[in-house]
């Protein structure tokens, strides 16, 4: 059953590689296709292209980054605000949020076009990262919220009366007691940004500034003639694997910690 | 003045009153109990007298000075709470080392007053467990250790045994007294637990919807509660209570009721239960039912006059305030046979 389970999630990534290691010819048929050497060429085909892939890749770890760090840093005093000032306001917030959340971003398109030709935004990474920021910030918000409302508030308490600020709070109790949600929040934000195709594609056109679906959107179609299966498999597993290191490395903070034994049995 | 005191202390939320003009005086080194049912106002005291929340009105006075508006940090208040609130991501070290850091302790003498602490309540073999890893008693005696470093000039308890079981919070009580009560600092001690507060306080101060009933001494509230509330609220079995003519109540504690020859009221015992050594009887009489604690060996017929002595009886009148010399008790009309 676990087996099963494994199959079927590492499946089509495996066969991703696989596909990736072929050489050109093993793909569109001739000879047997399971029985062709693996070779690098597909890898050194999207590395040496022009642009080359991991220029993309840089970009969109670029926005990643900026859209992830600017995220957790406006949705994390918001949730906080949100989820201990309790009210008609905090509530009034909270409902526009989940509405926002679940607004379809394909509306917004002509509106950040407008707004990205009126201001310059355009073939800009850094301010690629404000719409991206704005679409993921209802989202970590909910997320951080429900967070906070785990954690009981005479943990706070406890730390005013030993005398601490509030920025000492928010560093020796709040931000550890967190981190999990922190990290998690984190990876969502910068998975939606690492994926996110249209607004990329209406706000950048220089090939320098693309990000990695853009450029592998490029790279899919700049043959007529040809399907580069190949190229297109290495340009997936390049593009996987930041992923898989940035969930191996929050997973460390994701298992840590918890805030299991603060109250009660 | 040394000591607590609460000048006319007031708390609103919105429009709850959570607490409506409360006077109270602590003096140093005595421990009262804040004693009342749930939202009764008793921890909501706790909160503004430790500065968690402000007051809406009225004044706290510690030794004379105005502490009122003073951010709870500065008021060095020593507060156990219900859930002892132990940062869950810290060992024991270092949950006791974080206020004392904060306050910018040099590390010999934080290191000397927490080995110091530790000792005093047999924690340093648990020194480097997580508060998950503890059992109640200990993260008790944890957060107990963390309110003691604080050199404090108020203790606050909330309810700090609430969540121990019934033994080992009788064998704990002279343990807090010892460690807390008697030194320079007030103590106030939140309980919804009578037993707890007499056996804990020197006084007590019965609050209900957010208003103080009664302040005193443990027996003067048993034998001289002021207001029915009071008289309700303390004492297990609980009190009798008879209607009386204009809407007055005569009320009649289960141990001074007992069995007479003639006169008093007629009555059939329904049912017993064992109150410790002595029978608690369940009495079916004219006027309701009636509880009756039995001497220990006393015997029962199937059909009795009960009655009391007419100093033993507890007028209250139909506000529920207390009125002295309103005795003795008729009964009304003619007794029905049971």
């Amino acid at each position: 059953m676990r087996l099963l389970a494994l199959l079927w999630s590492l499946g089509p990534l495996l066969w991703q590689l696989h596909t990736s290691l072929l050489p050109p010819e093993a793909l569109v048929g001739q000879g047997p296709a399971g029985a062709a050497a693996w070779t690098l060429a597909n890898y050194r085909l999207v590395l040496a292209g022009d642009p080359p892939l991991w220029r993309s890749l840089l970009n969109s770890a670029l926005v990643g980054g900026g859209t992830t760090a600017l995220t957790l840093l406006l949705a994390l005093p918001c949730a906080y605000a949100l989820q201990r000032r309790r009210g008609p306001l905090a509530w009034g917030v909270g409902a526009a949020l989940l509405a926002a959340a679940l607004f379809p971003t394909v509306l917004l398109f002509l509106g950040l076009l407008e707004l990205a030709r009126t201001f310059h935004l355009g073939n800009n990474l850094a301010a690629l990262c404000l719409p991206y920021t704005a679409l993921a910030l209802p989202l970590a918000i909910l997320l951080l919220r429900a967070a906070i409302a785990d954690l009981p508030p005479e943990l706070e308490d406890a730390a005013r009366l030993e005398g601490m600020g509030l920025g000492m709070r928010v560093r020796a109790v709040l931000l550890p007691l967190l981190a999990p949600a922190l990290a998690s929040t984190a990876i969502l934000t910068f998975l939606f940004s690492w994926n996110e195709y249209p607004i990329a594609l209406t706000w950048i056109s220089r090939v320098d500034r693309l990000t990695l679906p853009t450029a592998m959107a490029r790279l899919a179609g700049s043959s007529v003639f040809t399907v580069p299966y190949g190229a297109f498999a290495a340009a997936t597993v390049l593009g996987s694997l930041p992923l898989l290191l940035l969930v191996l490395v929050a997973q460390r903070w994701i298992v840590r910690g918890l805030t299991q034994g603060a109250v009660k049995g | 003045m040394s000591g607590l005191s609460l000048e006319q202390v007031s708390r609103r939320s919105g429009d709850r009153v959570l607490l409506e003009g409360l006077d109270l005086a602590v003096a140093p080194g005595e421990c009262l109990a804040l004693l009342g049912p749930s939202g009764c106002g008793k921890t909501t005291t706790l909160r503004l007298v430790a500065g968690l929340d402000p007051c809406s009105s009225g004044r706290i006075l510690l030794n004379g000075e105005d502490i009122t508006h003073r951010p709870a940090g500065e008021r060095q208040v020593a507060m156990v709470f219900q859930s002892y609130a132990l940062f869950p991501h810290l060992d024991v070290g270092e949950n006791l080392a974080l206020g004392l850091r904060s306050r910018g302790v040099p590390r010999p003498e934080r290191d000397r007053r927490i080995a110091a602490v530790l000792e005093l309540l047999e924690l340093t073999p648990l020194v480097r467990r997580r508060p998950a890893q503890l059992s109640g008693g200990q993260r008790q005696r944890v957060a107990l250790a963390r309110a003691l470093l604080r050199q404090p000039r108020i203790v606050l308890l909330d309810e700090p045994m609430s969540n121990l079981d019934a033994r080992l919070r009788e064998d704990l009580r002279p343990e807090l007294r010892r460690l807390l009560c008697g030194g320079e600092p007030p103590v106030l001690y939140v309980t919804h637990d009578q037993q707890e507060a007499m056996g804990m306080a020197d006084r007590i101060a019965v609050l209900q919807a957010g208003r103080l009933e009664q302040v005193g001494g443990v027996r003067e509230l048993y034998t001289d509660p002021r207001t029915r509330f009071v008289a309700d609220f303390l004492g297990r079995p609980a009190i009798n209570w008879l209607p009386a003519e204009g809407g007055r109540v005569l009320g009649v504690r289960p141990e001074h009721l007992r069995p007479q020859a003639e006169g008093g009221i007629a009555a059939r015992p329904l049912r017993r239960e064992w109150w410790g050594h002595q029978p608690l009887v369940w009495l079916e009489t004219p006027h309701g039912t009636l509880r009756m604690l039995l001497p220990a060996g006393g015997e029962l017929l199937d059909y009795l006059m009960v009655g009391w002595r007419a100093e033993n009886e507890l007028w209250f009148d139909a506000d529920g305030r207390r009125i002295d010399g309103a005795g003795p008790w008729r009964q009304q009309g003619r007794a029905r046979a049971v």
